[in-house]
């Protein structure tokens, strides 16, 4: 480029707040504060919003990236809390549906074989399991009165900001206290849930990814509390169409995105956050930034210089466990969901439900013993055209799995992998869909890595065990600032993993950076 | 009430004194846990690496050799630039192409090349492209003044979906291919012989002159030495063909049929645009499943107004765009009949492109205001992109004044 043509288009400006991504917790984050008339920048490092939150067009096809339902969405009768937020607080041009059925859960071990419909709704769920396995009733009620408890015990958080009364607690949610501390298993055979009970009620651990023995009870019961009081919702347009029209609303609301901007230094002076520096070579004053990058990836990449991270913040990342990575298959199939005989969205196809041994499948490069499915066109039924169906097979790996992979045997690896979960798809459900693939995709961890540019492409953020779960994460909020200045948002946060849970994030993470900025104009 | 008291559940995990106890540990145990853990940074992260060894956003490459192949055809031998940090070449699937960066004039510009070579030369150290010179166009006219050996030319990662894929096609490929078009071929015929891929390609190659055919005795070597799993027919549209062995004319139905077994094969078409509008019509005649047909995104479209649906009364008019990049907002001509992105890089903004063809995506920019026509074969947007008004300027003429938001090149 010759120097007279030059043209500058570097961003020089400062900003209020620099939010660092454009997932789900940056989104709202940026959205949030936009909204309140502060003046934010967020930036993005690939072309589009959403982070894994996005689709991608082959041919005829228009494939979700990664959204299997939200938790929080509910009908207009029962709003949950993404829905309050997209409709009546951020007024984005959204469209979602429920999901027809809560889940189908298939079973494949002779000895455990199991295919289960579950449907929407409480009753429902306790009905279903005890139609499965007689005796049960009493244990899955006593799941759900705990999860209200808990869900009641929430609101109770939520209303003195985060400093409950422990009388309060002790009397009102006695239930809640006392299976905080206690994995999902523990509770279960404590409240004498028989194991078959037990296996289909935790249908949806994958969704969490972390055995059962391990995963924290109060996130998964609310969870499945959620998904059965207001079923599980899915945006029309794919998640690409909510995380536009987001991006559309913080352009009306005077933000600004900026796409293809990577940043590589968050500037920190005297334990303070004064700026952020770009790929592009954009030099940006600010005193907040809100990352929606991992704690992981921050603090080891991101601090400038890296003296000024903090020892306890490096403890930190190296004490909590990294969550999981995965691996999907999209399939464009030249045949319609209906001439497959099948009419259910959402598939769970496990060899058998003892999580710990899926999990530990997930540690080897092989043919995984648990997924996640949907036939997309069972929820939206014009997402195709006639004739065709959109088929996604979801699995999990532990990052480890895949360090050794090298391109040349990448994919092989990948073909042989995504053959092993269609085969395994069409023997659950006696389908055929092999010979019907018109487009297919294979998203590997190094894809996840690639396009959202996450730490070891793990989309999962740090494993719920109960020391490390919702409860004692929102405890210490506001005690793990551990530079001035810097939040973070999205799935590694207080609300942990998941859609819902990352946009919620976003929005905690903007309004405690809010409050900290108006604080400080009110002393100016 | 006393009811509901009495219903209240209580539970006990494992006795009511441990339960409560375990609640009121849990922050301090996450404190212990944490005071005695590693206080180093973590920095390794080997599916990065990997994913940036598979798609790196830039290669940086040097021309090593040039190859006369035909009197319009040059193959270029990419290497990478010993003075860059690119140290390897992205490995790839047979049939994707690069995005070559050219600068001229001072104006950068990107190009899309397949990749002539097989992805196991990438691994030993190179690439090789080649491009025939174009009579219209200034491009290949400036390549073949200024591309020499030891030339520097940036590349983006290999990208595009024109491969074959197991799971997918069956595994008798018919390229049909026209012209420069069978740079693809090369790459897949070259991988089916050394084993990346395990499949047999019948490549019908039309040409319009016979003393300009690509790889003429290369495809022949290959096709000798290798009869059950290379074929190639050339199919000749000049006037006097002294070539034997060859089909005269256009690629048919009857000349579809007399060469392939139509019910057992995956046809991928690469080629001129006139060749699609062709080819598709003849392979029309099939019936055959979408999913058995395969077409390489031809570029930009040659001549927009050949398009039924392009308002022509626009065809003479040039047109203002107010553009904001980064925190540059300017103004700038552009004529209907280009598409945005030339206009963009015409202004010497140096805006993102790789496929040049409406179907990557790595174009996409907001149209705040205006109105473009989109050719309704180029037109891959998300729906959502289309309700939001993002749009791919590659594939995008403009109809009216415009103002866009476009990202910075990556």
């Amino acid at each position: 480029m010759t120097e007279n043509n030059k043209q500058k288009i570097e961003i020089e400006d400062s900003y209020d707040v620099v939010v660092i991504g454009a997932g789900n917790g940056g989104l709202t984050a940026t959205a949030t504060l936009a909204q309140n008339g502060l003046k934010v920048l967020c930036l993005e490092q690939h072309n589009l919003p959403g982070g894994v939150a996005s689709s991608f067009v082959r041919g005829r096809f228009e494939f979700e990236t990664s959204l299997h339902e939200l938790a929080s969405y509910g009908p207009p009768s029962k709003k949950g809390s993404i829905r309050r937020l997209l409709e009546d607080k951020l007024k984005t041009d959204t469209n979602f549906v429920q999901v027809p059925e809560a889940f189908r859960l298939i079973t494949t071990d002779p000895e455990e074989k199991m295919d289960v419909f579950m449907q929407f709704g409480v009753e429902n769920f306790i009905d279903t399991i005890e139609k499965e396995v007689p005796g049960s009733r009493k244990s899955v009620e006593d799941f759900f009165k705990i999860a209200k408890e808990i869900e009641a015990a929430f609101a109770y958080f939520g209303k003195t900001k985060g400093n409950p009364d422990q009388g309060v607690l002790i009397k009102e949610f006695p239930n809640f206290l006392k299976t905080a501390a206690y994995s999902v298993s523990e509770v279960e055979v404590a409240i004498n849930m028989p194991k078959k009970a037990q296996d289909i009620l935790n249908g949806y651990w994958a969704y969490l990814g972390i055995p059962m023995s391990r995963m924290n009870f109060t996130l998964y019961a609310v969870m499945v509390l959620s998904f059965a009081e207001i079923g599980g919702w899915i945006p029309t347009n794919r998640s690409h169409g909510f995380t536009t029209a987001i991006d559309a609303k913080i352009h009306e609301f005077g933000g600004r995105i900026e796409y293809n901007t990577t940043v590589d230094k968050i500037l920190v002076e005297d334990g303070k956050v004064v700026g952020v520096e770009t790929s592009k070579g954009d030099k940006i004053q600010t005193n907040y930034v809100i990352s929606n990058a991992s704690p992981t990836l921050t603090y080891s990449k991101l601090i400038h210089p890296q003296s000024e991270v903090p020892e306890k913040a490096f403890k930190e990342i190296n004490a909590r466990i990294h969550g999981l990575t995965g691996f999907v298959v999209y399939a464009g199939l030249d045949i319609s969901a209906e001439e497959l005989g099948l009419t259910d969205y959402s598939f769970f196809i496990m060899n058998n439900m003892d999580t710990e041994g899926v999990y530990d499948s997930w540690r080897k490069l092989e043919a995984p013993n648990g997924l996640a499915c949907t036939i997309l066109n069972n929820a939206v039924p014009d997402c195709s055209p006639p004739g065709t169906c959109i088929l996604d097979l979801t699995t999990l790996f532990r990052p480890e799995a895949w360090k050794d992979v090298t391109p040349e045997e990448y994919i092989k690896l990948k073909t042989k992998l995504a053959e092993d979960l269609m085969i395994k798809f069409e023997q659950a459900t006696g389908t055929s869909v092999r010979d019907h693939i018109e487009e297919i995709e294979i998203a590997t961890p190094a894809t996840f890595a690639r396009y959202a540019h996450l730490f070891n492409g793990i989309f999962y953020g740090y494993e719920p065990e109960s020391w490390d779960s919702i409860v004692p994460r929102l405890m210490i909020m506001g005690k793990d600032v551990h530079i001035k200045g810097l939040e973070f948002a999205g799935g590694f946060g207080r609300r942990l993993h998941g859609y819902s849970s990352a946009m919620n994030d976003g929005v905690l993470s903007a309004q405690l950076t809010l409050a900290k900025i108006l604080k400080e104009r009110e002393k100016a | 009430m006393s009811k509901e008291n009495e219903e209240r559940l209580n539970i006990t995990v494992k006795s009511n004194t441990k339960d409560l106890f375990a609640f009121t540990k849990l922050l301090p145990s996450r404190e212990k846990r944490i005071e005695r853990a590693s206080s180093e940074p973590i920095t390794e992260d080997l599916i990065t690496d990997l994913a940036r060894k598979l798609h790196p956003e830039r290669q940086f490459l040097v021309i090593d050799e040039i190859k006369e192949e035909t009197k319009s055809t040059k193959t270029f031998k990419l290497v990478p630039d010993p003075d860059s940090k690119t140290r390897e070449l992205a490995y790839f699937r047979p049939g994707q192409y690069l995005s070559l960066k050219v600068e001229l004039a001072g104006v950068r510009i990107t190009r899309p090349y397949s990749i002539a070579s097989p992805p196991k030369d990438a691994l030993r150290g190179f690439y090789e492209v080649t491009i025939r010179k174009e009579e219209e166009g200034f491009l290949t006219h400036f390549i073949w003044d200024n591309w020499k050996v030891g030339t520097k030319v940036e590349s983006s990662g290999p990208e595009g979906f024109f491969y074959f894929e197991r799971l997918r096609d069956l595994t008798q490929i018919v390229g049909i291919a026209g012209g420069s078009g069978i740079t693809p071929f090369r790459s897949i015929a070259k991988a089916i012989i050394n084993g990346t891929i395990d499949a047999q390609l019948t490549l019908l190659y039309g040409s319009s002159e016979e003393d300009d055919i690509i790889f003429y005795d290369e495809f022949n070597a290959m096709e000798k030495d290798y009869p059950d799993r290379i074929k190639i027919v050339h199919i000749l549209s000049c006037e006097v063909v002294s070539l034997k062995n060859c089909e005269t004319g256009f690629i048919t139905k009857e000349i579809i049929e007399k060469y392939c077994d139509v019910d057992s094969s995956a046809f991928f078409i690469c080629g001129p645009q006139v060749m699609y509008n062709f080819v598709e019509k003849e392979l029309g005649k099939f019936n055959l499943p979408v999913k058995r047909i395969r077409r390489e995104a031809f570029g930009e479209v040659k001549d927009i107004l050949t398009q039924p649906d392009f308002p022509q009364d626009v065809a003479a008019k040039t047109f203002k765009i107010k553009v904001h990049i980064g925190d540059l907002t300017k103004e700038i001509p552009a004529i209907a009949t280009e598409s945005v992105l030339i206009a963009l890089e015409r202004a010497n903004l140096n805006p993102p492109s790789k496929c040049r063809s409406g179907e990557c995506g790595f174009c996409r920019t907001h149209l705040i205001d205006g109105d473009v026509y989109i050719n309704p074969v180029s037109d891959w947007r998300k729906g959502a992109d289309k309700k939001f008004n993002y749009f791919h300027p590659c594939a995008s003429y403009p109809i009216t004044n415009l103002e866009i938001k476009i990202p910075r090149e990556i």
